[in-house]
């Protein structure tokens, strides 16, 4: 793991445009390992483009990104360390939940490093009543938690979040928050998550980005 | 909540062949899935077997007394089928993973070429295949034009036709899979030329029907080609085709993951639709792709006029509002319109291709068929609120308004393909009309395809609201030789109710077939007059409104 003081993602000057229409202008960002990043806007502000270049995933039009010393890299060793849950996967069709949840484990094998096992990850989620059921039979709420259970079934040193909060109730959104401020981070891990639910980034214990115009504000804690 | 544990497990980086046997193994009715895949298999070898008897057995007769444009003909069809067949490749990604397996084993640890490196084999196998049929085809096309070619050694051309095919199509796929990162700036190039390709193929083939001077040309050039000539085709097509798979397969260790992501999502929702043979499904796929990323200038809806003021809460208006998305979709698809103009030639082109007494049924049945794909153009709107009412009911439009409204479009398009076709085929000559009344034939057919139109628009307006397939769904009706599914019978009867709408037309049009050949001298083919074209348009404008009236409300109740 990376020591607490090291910076986990830096941005600088990220510039992110879809054709005509420029969404990031200038956004400049970072956070250390251990610390949770709560990036907040009205819909359409750019947090989710802002997730997928720190994964990766979108190449950004301007300005730099560095993410675990390196840029995003998408290649097997970085996606070892870093971890997105965006938008709801496609679930095995003849698979349950609780191997699912196996699945992750063992496509990340070997763990080292911090994370909740499986029977763990069912209580902690609350999905023991339906750990033998195919997640198509969850309702929305249950396969976000599912989706989340997922992420942290695997070690990992940046978990990239994109509004963790849909979906859930009130009382396990304070539960995951609770998990995040206090058994991810702590071990080193870092947390970067689009969210509109203030509450729940201040239980997590997060630094708050605004994104407003396509430039990043800091928000007074 | 619990606080978790650092685990420090020693077991090995994991295997992508590991992951996949655990995937499969949970998968439940395993048997299942080998009997559809050895059944599909199967019906596939009958059907190939049979479709390639006779190219073979035309090359094993060795015959050379052949007209001289088949073998042109036959060539430009085979590029067109490659060119299709690259074009379908490319539209599915081609390099594309399970929409499961792209969600959880993509952006994992896995290596990348592990993870891939099985759905290239596949595409490779698949590209090698089909494209050694399509050499095989070609050398059926063109191998009798060739003088060194003897069926004595059939076996060795045969080999080479399949070997160079193969590995040009696996060149290609290649190609592909190189040009699939980078969908914006590669790919509609790419999916351009490839329709062109295809387009000046066809254009070629239909060219050397009746130019001989290409046919004998192409002729010409066949004549002299020798069996070490096609050999050293084949080593160089090896070759390259070996040097495109290695080069892929070293692109595929940085191979991107969210353009495989998007095309593997996208391919899924394809397959699942194929499967079942969905096409509606498969309409809707297209119009989003074909929407998705286009940037439209916002229009107002169009604005009540004085003479519309109505007492609140009448649901006219709202009606209107709704049929009117159909328009402006259409307005905004101005190829689709060009499309269907330039298909209107289709029922000219079977009446000539085909010959006999069976010409007037075949052009009859194209332009049964044309008509309601023609008004199914306008029904794009509708088809959607079948299947979520969501837009409708925010828009506060009432259902049968709704419909009436949405009548007006699918009629339209209807009437004016029909009146096209029809004027095409007077024009050509292949249908006549009584002189007596001195107005010329084409303008005569053109009005009775006007005046059929909205027979045709209730067929595809029951096309639209029917619900998609589920072949799943039990029941239907027992025909003795087997049950009929529920589903098969709902869209049969869609088009024996066009069949009913537009009858007058259809027996107008096998009348005047019969009367041309002979077969019924004095039928309406010297008697189409304004009393056909009366009775036409009062049986569609009824047939149409009845349907109106009778139908459930749309949205309320799928499927009829």
């Amino acid at each position: 793991m990376v020591s607490v003081s090291e910076l986990v993602v830096e941005v600088h000057g990220l510039r992110v445009s879809y054709g005509s229409v420029v969404v990031l202008e200038d956004v400049s960002l970072s956070a250390a390992a251990g610390e949770i990043v709560a990036v907040m806007g009205v819909n359409g502000a750019g947090k989710s483009t802002l997730l997928s270049c720190l994964a990766g995933l979108r190449r950004p039009g301007g300005g730099t990104i560095r993410v675990l010393g390196g840029p995003p890299r998408d290649t097997a060793d970085y996606w070892r360390r870093v971890v997105l849950v965006a938008d709801l996967p496609t679930w095995y069709p003849g698979l349950t939940v609780r191997e699912h949840i196996e699945l992750v484990r063992m496509t990340n094998a070997p763990a080292d490093g911090w994370c909740l096992d499986p029977a763990e990850l069912i209580d902690a989620f609350a999905l023991a009543g339906r750990a033998d059921a195919i997640p198509l039979t969850l309702s929305s709420g249950q396969r976000q938690r599912l989706s989340l259970a997922c992420a942290l079934a695997r070690p990992s040193d940046l978990l990239l979040l994109d509004e963790p909060e849909q979906s859930l109730d009130a009382g396990f959104r304070k539960q995951l928050a609770s998990l995040l401020r206090d058994s991810y981070a702590p071990s080193g891990g870092t947390v970067v998550m689009a969210t509109h639910d203030l509450e729940f980034a201040e239980v997590a214990g997060a630094r708050r980005i605004l994104i407003e115009d396509g430039c990043a504000t800091e928000e007074p804690a | 909540m619990t606080t978790g544990t650092t685990a420090r497990v020693a077991s090995a980086v994991p295997r992508t062949a590991t992951v996949r046997k655990f995937t499969r193994r949970q998968r439940q009715g395993r048997w299942l899935d080998w009997y559809a895949a050895g059944f599909g298999v199967l019906l596939a070898c009958i059907y190939l077997g049979n479709f390639l008897v006779q190219p073979l057995r035309r090359l094993s007769s060795g015959a050379r007394d052949l007209p001289v444009g088949q073998g042109e003909t036959g060539l430009a069809l085979v590029v067109a089928a490659a060119a299709g067949l690259l074009l379908l490749a490319q539209s599915l990604g081609p390099l594309t993973l399970s929409p499961a397996d792209a969600s959880w084993l993509l952006m994992s640890p896995l290596r990348r070429r592990g993870l891939l490196g099985r759905s290239l084999g596949v595409l490779h196998g698949v590209g090698a295949f089909a494209g050694a049929l399509l050499g095989i085809l070609a050398l059926a096309m063109a191998g009798p034009y060739v003088r060194a070619f003897t069926p004595a050694r059939l076996g060795e051309w045969l080999l080479l036709a399949a070997v160079t095919g193969g590995a040009l199509a696996v060149a290609a796929v290649d190609a592909l899979v190189f040009l699939q990162p980078y969908p914006r700036r590669a790919r509609p190039p790419a999916r351009v030329l490839l329709r062109v390709i295809a387009l000046a193929a066809v254009v070629v083939a239909v060219a050397g029907e009746h130019w001989t001077g290409l046919a004998r040309t192409v002729a010409r050039g066949l004549a002299p080609v020798s069996l070490a000539a096609v050999q050293a085709v084949t080593a160089v097509a090896v070759v390259v085709a070996v040097a495109a798979a290695v080069a892929a397969w070293a692109r595929l260790r940085s191979f991107p993951a969210d353009v495989l992501w998007a095309d593997s999502a996208h391919a899924g929702r394809v397959r699942l639709a194929a499967a079942f043979l969905n096409v509606q499904l498969l309409g809707w796929i297209a119009e989003d792709n074909y929407w998705r990323g286009r940037v439209l200038a916002s229009r107002p809806w169009p604005a009540r006029k004085p003479w519309q003021v109505r007492p609140p809460g009448t649901p006219m208006f709202p009606a209107f509002l709704l049929a009117w998305s159909d328009w402006r979709r259409l307005g905004r698809r101005p190829g689709t319109l060009l499309a269907l103009a330039a298909s209107a030639v289709a029922p000219a082109l079977v009446a000539g291709a085909l010959t006999g007494s069976a010409r007037g049924v075949a052009s009859a049945a194209v332009l049964l068929f044309g008509g309601i794909a023609a008004a199914s153009q306008g029904c794009a709107a509708l088809r959607r609120d079948t299947n979520d009412a969501t837009l409708r009911r925010m828009i506060g439009a009432v259902p049968r308004p709704s419909l009436t409204a949405r009548t007006a479009l699918p009629a339209l398009l209807a009437a004016g393909w029909l009146a096209l076709a029809l004027g095409l085929l007077a024009s050509a000559g292949v249908l006549h009309a009584s002189g007596a009344s001195g107005v010329p034939a084409p303008l005569l057919w053109a009005t009775l395809g006007l005046a059929a139109g909205p027979g045709l628009a209730a067929s595809a307006l029951r096309l639209a609201r029917t619900a998609p397939i589920d072949a799943t769904a039990l029941g239907g009706l027992d025909t003795g030789a087997g049950t009929m599914p529920s589903w098969l019978i709902s869209r049969i009867f869609s088009i024996v109710l066009g069949l009913v709408g537009i009858f007058p037309l259809v027996a107008g049009v096998i009348s005047a077939f019969g009367g041309l050949h002979g077969a019924r001298p004095g039928s309406l083919s010297h008697g189409l007059s304004g009393g056909t074209i009366i009775v036409q348009a009062v049986l569609s404008a009824a047939l149409l409104s009845l349907y109106v009236l009778t139908a459930s409300p749309p949205g309320s109740a799928p499927g009829e």
